[in-house]
């Protein structure tokens, strides 16, 4: 037993993205000894991903002289489907321009309007350009004023350090175990409160916008270890991302003013929302350029062309410069000449980890913060604009809650014997032969893409979960050839493919659960809401030995009644 | 076509067949490799979409990102005006050699460790020092000092101009061109009051003055940074040959 892979830290954040990194300097400045573990080095979060923006109600542009909280707050419940919890909104919306303020103190660089203050651009499902940004590479902006604030306060950072399993003791999470992937040696984490943050579950589905590492960690460790997932059938599915790669293009494109247009030549979003058209939310532009598609109006029946054309070279290259990269470099062509072709792709996982608005989880010393989580601000479609938004109002609060939180003390002999553990669980998968994780994998993503796709239906379902069931039968013997110890991606993504798998049937059970149509869940046996029976919270738990238990549970109500209205 | 690729620390190269290149990009390729053929092969990745910066490796001697290299234009780079840099191995005849970027320690086949890139990018204090007591609200920026700022910001730290800088290596300490760059956009940030005191962190002959203008950062810079344009102008100001603002 080796003294130097124990570590003991007050607050330990799981997750290098946004979100991990201001619930580490929230921590980190109330005085708690903090550590960041992260899979990847933090610059290599998915977070750097994110293009379009933040909003907040700042009031620059003309069009937004008079916007409030509230009217951010409004639109983003009306964008939820009236799923999202109007408290946890409230915090989010008010909080939004001191949030977005501190950034700019601290760095980041935001595209300015004429008088210098935050430009502000319109964005899917907003009344008014609300949307602040650095071009279209906000995320990326973001992140690394967060890294320099991070880095110059001395937090210690735990970088490529592979989390396997949390450690819970008398009801209690009281730390971790990790691969440092560098070496292939297992470290034990003490900790008395743990932030997990490790962002969202998008690569269970095939034709994903996320980074490849977004394999849904926090989401099944936290589930294995007892606490409840919640809202786990919404997943948000963007309607514009590249052909082929299913890299994303901003919404901020359309925010700017390109056009949505089908084989035909025709504009038709006018058909499905004759206000907002291109910029109605994003379920409801998916759902519509799948119907295109369907009725023979796509390109080879894959796509549609998202048209900036008529923006002009010189407004592409000020407010949307990556985009021209990213067509450039993976479609070889220049938008400011030919369109993009562009189809749905999943974006976003609305569901995660059960917290309430302090961050904390039914399970005592764990948080969960940003995309792993579900607070439960974006409901059954999340806004363009309010997730960059989640990470740094949240990741305030659940860093500051995570401090107080840490009483008592975690017992290092605890975490010792779980790492113990743990190593001969490793040795069980290392000395495995069977089959190849790959095959699994990409069963997984595309039973997740064909059966819980843009549209559903029970049979549909029925059939991907027993997919699913089967998938988690092979996997017990699962086979792996790469025995090494230093850098074994080979482990790492069999261990991934296990979050996946968990995850996967926590969303496939819970979209079954729910007979009705609402956001992004889309049921065409069930077209409608019914808000009598469905307008509540899935929560989904795990069960030892048997299949999941699932409820309801009431969604808080108390600034907007619900009310009915298109876009 | 042939893919050989430096394995382990680089003591041998494996050559791999594959068949079916269509379309794909250097890191589609890899990922093949790795699960059809040999499950050991190491590599970083992330994004996939040029943004994260974790997939830096030499093609054919070319440094380059994984993702943003399409297999089929290998051939075409080559006969351009890329920056090639000296391999360890003969291409294989039509097919594609690849190796991880120079001048960092290598961990495993295309992995390297990134520790003394970072070092040197920590050293600089790149963080915003700005007033006890800022307005409340945003500090007002022109969109001039802006379009300039952001020429540096959109930086992803991917290492491959330390990889490709002949400064890298022979003079010791030098903070080669990312950290430079990230300390220069500092240095122009009107929103850090004594912001002038940046340029003296690096006035030393292994700091700025160690440059000798091959330009090889801004040649193989994913997202068109020029390091090598900060460095000039830091000097500049230095000399004293630039009026201040």
């Amino acid at each position: 037993m080796n003294d130097k892979n124990i570590h003991k830290h007050d607050v330990l954040v799981v997750g290098g993205g946004l979100a991990g990194l201001r619930s580490a300097l929230a921590a980190c400045d109330k005085g708690s000894d903090t550590a960041v573990v992260s899979k990847v080095y933090p610059l290599r979060s998915h977070s750097v991903a994110a293009q379009g923006g933040i909003n907040a109600a700042l009031g620059n542009s003309p069009g937004s002289k008079n916007d409030t909280w509230k009217d951010h707050a409004f639109d983003t419940i009306k964008g939820s489907v009236y799923l999202a919890d109007q408290d946890a909104v409230e915090i989010l919306c008010r909080e939004a321009p001191k949030a977005v303020v501190e950034l700019e103190h601290w760095g980041t660089v935001f595209s300015r309007d004429e008088k210098g203050k935050l430009a502000q651009r319109p964005f899917g499902g907003a009344g008014v350009p609300r949307t602040c940004y650095a071009a279209d590479r906000t995320g990326h902006n973001l992140m690394n004023t967060l890294f320099e604030q991070a880095t110059s306060r001395g937090i210690k950072f735990y970088n490529e350090y592979f989390v396997t399993s949390l450690v819970v003791d008398q009801d209690r999470c009281c730390g971790c175990i990790a691969i440092d992937i560098i070496t292939g040696d297992l470290h034990a984490f003490a900790s008395n409160s743990l932030i997990m943050a490790t962002g969202g579950h998008g690569k269970i589905y095939n034709r994903s916008t996320n980074s490849l590492i977004n394999t849904a960690d926090g989401q099944a460790m936290a589930y294995r270890c007892g606490a409840a997932l919640k809202d786990m059938e919404f997943v948000q599915f963007h309607p514009t991302t590249l052909y082929g790669s299913n890299i994303l293009i901003t919404e901020g494109a359309r925010g700017e003013g390109a056009y949505l247009i089908n084989s035909e030549g025709e504009r038709f979003m006018s058909k499905y929302a004759p206000k907002a058209k291109e910029l109605a939310p994003r379920d409801i532009v998916a759902r519509s350029i799948v119907k295109e598609i369907e009725a023979g109006r796509g390109f080879e029946d894959q796509y549609v062309h998202l048209d900036l054309r008529h923006l002009g070279a010189e407004k592409i290259n000020e407010r949307l410069p990556g985009i021209r990269q990213i067509a450039r470099d993976f479609a070889d062509l220049d938008p400011a000449e030919d369109p993009i072709p562009v189809q749905p792709g999943q974006h976003y996982s609305m569901g995660g980890i059960d917290v309430d608005i302090d961050g904390k989880t039914d399970l005592a010393g764990l948080y969960g913060v940003g995309e792993c989580a579900c607070v439960s601000v974006h409901g059954a479609n999340r806004l363009g604009g309010n997730s960059l938004l989640e990470t740094l109002v949240y990741g305030k609060i659940v860093g500051e809650n995570a401090c107080k939180g840490a009483k008592k003390i975690s017992n290092i002999n605890v975490v010792k014997d779980a790492m113990d553990r743990e190593r001969v669980k490793l040795k069980g998968f290392l000395s495995g032969e069977g089959e190849d994780f790959a095959t699994l994998m990409l069963e997984l993503r595309k039973t997740m893409f064909d059966k819980f796709g843009i549209f559903r239906d029970e049979d549909n379902m029925q059939e991907g979960l027993s997919n699913l069931y089967d998938l988690k039968d092979r996997f017990e013997h699962i086979g792996i050839k790469d025995k090494g110890k230093i850098f074994n991606q080979s482990l790492l993504r069999i261990l991934e493919l296990g979050y996946m798998l968990d995850v996967a049937e926590t969303v496939a059970v819970s979209a079954i659960k729910r007979k009705e149509s609402r956001g992004s869940h889309y049921r065409t046996d069930f077209p409608d809401h019914n808000d009598d029976q469905f307008l509540k919270h899935t929560i989904i738990k795990k069960e030892e030995g048997k299949s999941p238990s699932i409820y309801f549970s009431p969604v808080k109500f108390g600034l907007f009644p619900v009310k009915e209205d298109g876009y | 076509m042939i893919i050989r690729v430096a394995r382990d620390k680089g003591e041998r190269y494996d050559d791999y067949n594959v068949d079916n290149i269509n379309g794909i990009t250097i890191l589609d390729l890899l990922f093949q490799i790795q699960e059809d053929i040999d499950p050991t092969l190491t590599f970083r990745y992330s994004c996939r979409g040029a943004v994260c910066g974790s997939c830096a490796i030499l093609v054919n001697g070319i440094p380059v990102l994984a993702c943003k290299t399409p297999v089929s234009r290998v051939r075409d780079m080559e006969s351009g005006d890329r920056v090639t840099l000296p391999s360890e191995n003969e291409f294989p005849d039509g097919g594609i050699l690849v190796e991880p970027i120079p001048k960092l320690p290598v961990i495993k086949d295309l992995v390297v460790d990134w520790e003394p890139f970072f070092k040197e990018y920590r050293k600089l204090e790149p963080v915003l020092k700005i007033d006890k007591n800022p307005p409340d609200k945003e500090y007002l920026m022109g969109k001039d000092d802006k379009r300039e700022l952001e020429k540096y910001t959109n930086c992803i730290l991917c290492a491959l101009c330390w990889s490709a800088c002949p400064v890298i290596g022979n003079v010791e300490g030098y903070p080669g061109p990312a950290a430079l760059a990230k300390l220069f956009r500092f240095y122009l940030d009107p929103r850090e009051p004594n912001n002038i005191k940046r340029l003296s962190f690096a006035d030393k002959d292994n700091g700025w003055w160690a440059c000798d203008f091959h330009k090889n950062c801004k040649a193989v810079c994913p997202k068109g940074v020029p390091p090598n344009l900060a460095i000039g102008k830091a000097r500049k100001e230095l000399k004293g040959e630039v009026d201040r603002k």
